[in-house]
């Protein structure tokens, strides 16, 4: 256990710069486009450090890196997607037009964009509800992460953890806005990104060079446990046998769930519409990159590697080190290997990690309860109680976030993160890329998109993906089985029914609906599109 | 290559790193890149 007085001072410190951004963030936030959107002027680089920290959560470094300690490199994939569509697809493809709209149509949320742009109040309250409901899965799943690895590397109480990280989390966000959020995120991804290169010379270095370590760990596939072996596990260095249950786990849920739902996550679309220019989104391509590479990459790179390591000090394999729970694996790792020194500053990285990606989730919660929700589908445009209600929408999902983190499961934060990237893909990203895309796309076309992408998504997981379905047991209380079918189908995930249906069903039914009026197309895309 | 045998891996090792250094080269060739629509 880390030393308490070093520990306490490094964290007091942070706080500090924290409270610091956070009270920058408050002084420029002087209108409600300062708080929505930053004022629509935000630095590239503040873009990009932003929009990495966000994205990248304890979720990725704890439960995906714990989940590469257990099933091995195959997750690296998951890197190459981060990065290539994650990073470079959303900037270059999808920021630009998002920005330029948003700008148009003077959107100042995710929701509100897609709703002016198909004239639709419903589409903007529907979706307001969507991030409303499920976000709290999400950010559960980055509360467990960040309360981990405090529990286990100062031995505070796992659920005094919890609390701890969201109330200083929610002061911020509720005084300061997008402004104050966007400050700190920068000012933790600069510190995640020193705190993740640390940790991947260190072990490198601990076990004996880059292509020396991946040999160890590929030396190691005969100590696959026999249970893993027979899901399809073929060592740490392998992808698993194909078609296996792992396979599918790794490859539709984590690959590509979490890969491509990445573009439809409304949290971080929203942070195009805050930068002024096109420029802009160019440059943050720049630290974007290599930011994303240094944080997933190296933890899962580390995760798997982590096995060398127990295996020579303790002949165990990581996933026994950490009790049958990946979500303990780096957290002990990180405490057994590593320097005294660099357990504080670790803990300062995930503890960065967790705040700006929480951060971001509550503003995303609370606006669009407040604002999308209420005062654009209740309201009808009307302010009335709007700020409000925003303020209570954070509070009341907060709430309900801390609540999940108590009553999940262990070893869940993986698929937590992935469920909710999974549902935003099928229910937003058709509707989104038609919108910035495709002028023909009509608002008929956009809400069967949406109510199909979020039905059958939601459909698929009650009922058929065995993972979801077993565990929330309402298949087998309603038809008195756990699944409704059975075999390789329920190893299938949603993202990979829900999406291409959904965007089956926007082609369809656009077609066979009526066009927006050219002057509405022209508004929202500018003359020259 | 590097220590792992399946080419599925090393390949996906690789692609990280290329994707995260073509990402650099993309921005300092955009540098100063002007969008025409919004020049307008």
């Amino acid at each position: 256990m880390a030393s308490s007085m070093v520990l306490g001072i490094a964290v007091l410190i942070y706080l500090m710069i924290t409270s610091y951004c956070g009270w920058l963030g408050y002084k420029h936030t002087k209108s409600t486009d300062d708080f929505m959107v930053g004022g629509r002027k935000v630095n590239p680089f503040i873009l990009a450090l932003s929009y990495g920290a966000a994205f990248i959560s304890t979720s990725a470094i704890i439960g995906f890196g714990g989940y590469a300690g257990a099933f091995g490199m195959g997750i690296l994939w998951l890197v190459f997607m981060n990065i290539f569509v994650g990073i470079f697809i959303a900037f270059v493809a999808f920021g630009s037009r998002t920005r330029r709209m948003g700008v148009n149509l003077k959107a100042v949320t995710f929701p509100e964009l897609i709703g002016r742009r198909f004239q639709s109040r419903f589409i903007q309250g529907f979706s307001g509800l969507l991030i409303a409901i499920f976000m709290p899965i999400y950010t559960s799943g980055v509360l467990i992460g960040g309360a981990r690895f405090m529990e286990t590397a100062l031995g505070i109480d796992y659920n005094t953890s919890v609390l701890i990280i969201t109330i200083i989390t929610a002061a911020y966000v509720i005084i300061g806005g997008l402004l104050a959020v966007m400050y700190t995120d920068a000012m933790q991804g600069a510190l995640m990104f020193i705190g993740m290169a640390i940790l991947m010379v260190l072990t490198y270095t601990k076990l004996g060079g880059v292509t020396e370590a991946h040999q160890a760990l590929t030396n190691l596939a005969y100590l696959v446990p026999e249970t893993m072996a027979q899901q399809g596990h073929t060592g740490w260095t392998s992808m698993p046998a194909f078609g296996s249950p792992i396979w599918w786990t790794l490859v539709s849920t984590i690959i590509l769930g979490v890969g491509i739902g990445v573009l439809a996550q409304p949290q971080l679309a929203v942070r195009f519409m805050t930068v002024k220019d096109t420029t802009s989104l160019k440059r943050a391509v720049l630290s974007g990159g290599p930011f994303i590479f240094m944080m997933v990459g190296v933890a899962y790179v580390v995760g798997a590697l982590s096995n060398v390591y127990f295996i020579n000090t303790r002949g165990m394999l990581s996933i026994d080190v950490a009790g049958g729970n990946i979500d303990k694996i780096i957290p002990e790792y990180i405490n057994s290997a590593m320097p005294e020194i660099f357990i504080v500053f670790f803990m300062l990285t995930l503890l960065a990690a967790a705040m700006s990606t929480l951060s971001s989730q509550f503003h995303n919660m609370g606006t669009a309860i407040g604002h999308d929700l209420y005062r654009e589908f209740i309201m009808h445009g009307k302010i009335g109680h709007t700020i409000s209600i925003t303020k209570l929408g954070i509070a009341l999902t907060i709430i309900i976030s801390v609540i999940l983190a108590y009553i999940l499961p262990a070893g869940i934060i993986a698929r937590a993160t992935a469920i909710f990237f999974g549902l935003t893909a099928a229910a937003f990203l058709p509707m989104y890329t038609g919108a910035i895309f495709w002028k023909r796309m009509t608002k008929e076309g956009a809400i069967a998109s949406l109510l199909v992408g979020t039905f059958s998504s939601l459909f698929w997981l009650t009922f058929v993906h065995e993972k979801e379905a077993t565990a929330l047991g309402i298949s087998q209380a309603v038809f008195g089985q756990a699944t409704l079918i059975t075999g390789t189908w329920t190893l299938v995930d949603p993202i990979l029914v829900a999406t291409p249906l959904s965007v089956l069903v926007a082609i369809i039914v656009s077609l066979l609906t009526k066009p927006a009026s050219k002057e509405h197309i022209e508004k929202c895309f500018g003359k020259t599109m | 290559m590097l220590g792992i045998d399946d080419p599925q891996i090393w390949l996906a090792y690789l692609l990280s790193i290329g994707s995260a250094l073509g990402c650099i080269i993309y921005g300092l060739v955009h540098w100063n890149y002007k969008d025409p629509l919004e020049e307008n």
